[in-house]
């Protein structure tokens, strides 16, 4: 665990968010979460590996979640998480971690990803390969996105 | 091998005719040219092009929006930029328009033999390890089933062209990394993990975590001996798995993927599991 990971996805989310029409991102807050996650919502899976090894999580209230496909799809009404919206918020987290890899490369950290896995339903547990990993909460126009950057070197 | 068919795009005569010579040189076969943005898409789907040659400056349109025509038509035909003008900001432009490689006019022969051979080997490799992965997947799960628990699962005949949607109850995700990058889940129910962690281990489990750690360290090994198979038939898939996530609940669903999924569905002496596995191209290095 290591507070020069939680950067390169802060400037991800500056960099993507804007160009899905998103105008404010503010880190809102960091915590420390040990090895399992309990969730209602959507979560997006994205494995690593490189000079970090481990998975990326993200995590959104299903609302929200609607909310965030639906400005990706230049405002087009999301009612249900359907198939087309799914799709969006996947590519989102590609997106996303792409250029978190970026980042890291410039500072000398090499990592590759892999596709993102979308899990959704009601109270289920996540349970990551790391004892301790670093949560990143945003706020993009203020709809909450956790980061759960669970990698160790 | 078939030769790789190739429609020039181009609004100047002078450079289509140097662009064709050239590229039939180098064993290229030049099916078709265009120069406006309606012949571009009446020549594309006449001829079926394996590649597209752009140029960026076309009266009334540009190369991206021939592009995005293109794409509209097929999104496999590859299309390679050769342009007089590159710079960043064109670059980045024709990236976002999903280019699979940009070439500076005058064009050197070989620089653009080989980003087209690169573009389409990248198109080949996936088509091959989408023809062998669902029997190495499987392969790796029988054998591992049988190290662990002395039992071989029974598959059903078709391997479905489909999603999970909703989880059994545990659902493994691991990520798969490589030049073609995936990743599979492993779903099964609460009780099939159970049984399965007890046979391993041959005793009562302790508690829900014993299984499920047991579940992913399974699952963990089923991916890793495949992608491990997989990288013996063609070195170059270069394929790692990433830590196993183990996601679980009663009502947990997994999303329909960006990215075609087969799911392979084995009978065991414990319950079902499946697995659902897809892999895309990686991402174009070209830059």
């Amino acid at each position: 665990m290591d507070v020069r990971w939680i950067n390169p996805f802060i400037e991800a989310f500056l960099n993507v968010m804007p160009q899905i029409g998103f105008q404010e991102i503010k880190k809102n807050n960091i915590s420390v979460k040990s090895s399992s996650l309990t969730s209602s919502g959507v979560m997006m899976n994205l494995g690593v590996v490189g000079d970090l090894k481990g998975n990326v999580i993200y995590n959104i209230d299903l609302e929200d979640a609607k909310k965030i496909a639906s400005k990706m799809m230049m405002g087009a009404p999301v009612l249900e998480l359907d198939d087309m919206a799914q799709s969006a918020i996947s590519e989102l987290s590609n997106m996303l971690t792409a250029n978190a890899s970026i980042n890291f490369s410039n500072m000398n950290i090499s990592t590759n990803i892999s596709i993102p896995t979308l899990m959704y339903g009601k109270d289920f547990e996540v349970k990551v390969n790391v004892d301790q990993f670093i949560c990143v909460q945003m706020l993009v126009d203020q709809i909450p996105i956790d980061i759960n950057i669970a990698v160790h070197e | 091998m078939e030769k790789i068919k190739i429609v020039i795009v181009d609004d100047s005569p002078f450079s289509i005719s140097i662009l064709k010579d050239l590229l039939e040189e180098q064993e290229f076969e030049v099916i078709g040219e265009a120069s406006s943005l309606e012949e571009t898409i009446k020549v594309v789907k006449e001829k079926k092009p394996d590649v597209v040659t752009m140029d960026m400056t076309i009266p009334g349109t540009d190369g991206l929006e021939c592009t995005r025509a293109i794409h509209q038509i097929d999104e496999n035909i590859k299309v390679i930029i050769v342009s007089s003008m590159k710079d960043d900001e064109i670059v980045k432009k024709a990236k976002e328009n999903k280019v699979a490689g940009y070439v500076q006019k005058p064009a050197d022969p070989e620089e653009l033999s080989i980003v087209i051979k690169r573009a389409m080997a990248d198109d080949n490799l996936l088509k091959e390890l989408q023809g062998i992965y669902c029997d190495l997947f499987k392969e790796s799960l029988t054998n591992n089933l049988n190290r662990i628990a002395k039992t071989i699962p029974i598959y059903e005949e078709s391997i479905k062209l489909s999603e999970i949607n909703d989880s059994r109850g545990i659902s493994v995700v691991i990520g798969i990394i490589g030049k073609c990058s995936g990743r599979m889940v492993m779903d099964l129910s609460y009780e099939t993990g159970k049984k399965i962690t007890e046979t391993a281990l041959k005793r009562e489990v302790k508690s829900i975590d014993e299984a499920l750690a047991m579940v992913g360290e399974f699952a963990n090994i089923v991916a890793g001996n495949a992608c491990s198979m997989l990288n013996k038939k063609n070195k170059i898939f270069g394929l790692r798995v990433a830590p196993p996530t183990i996601f679980h609940g009663e009502s947990l669903h997994l999303s329909k993927s960006n990215i075609q999924t087969n799911s392979i569905v084995g009978q065991t002496d414990f319950g079902e599991i499946c697995l659902n596995i897809g892999f895309k191209r990686g991402e174009e290095e070209w830059m």
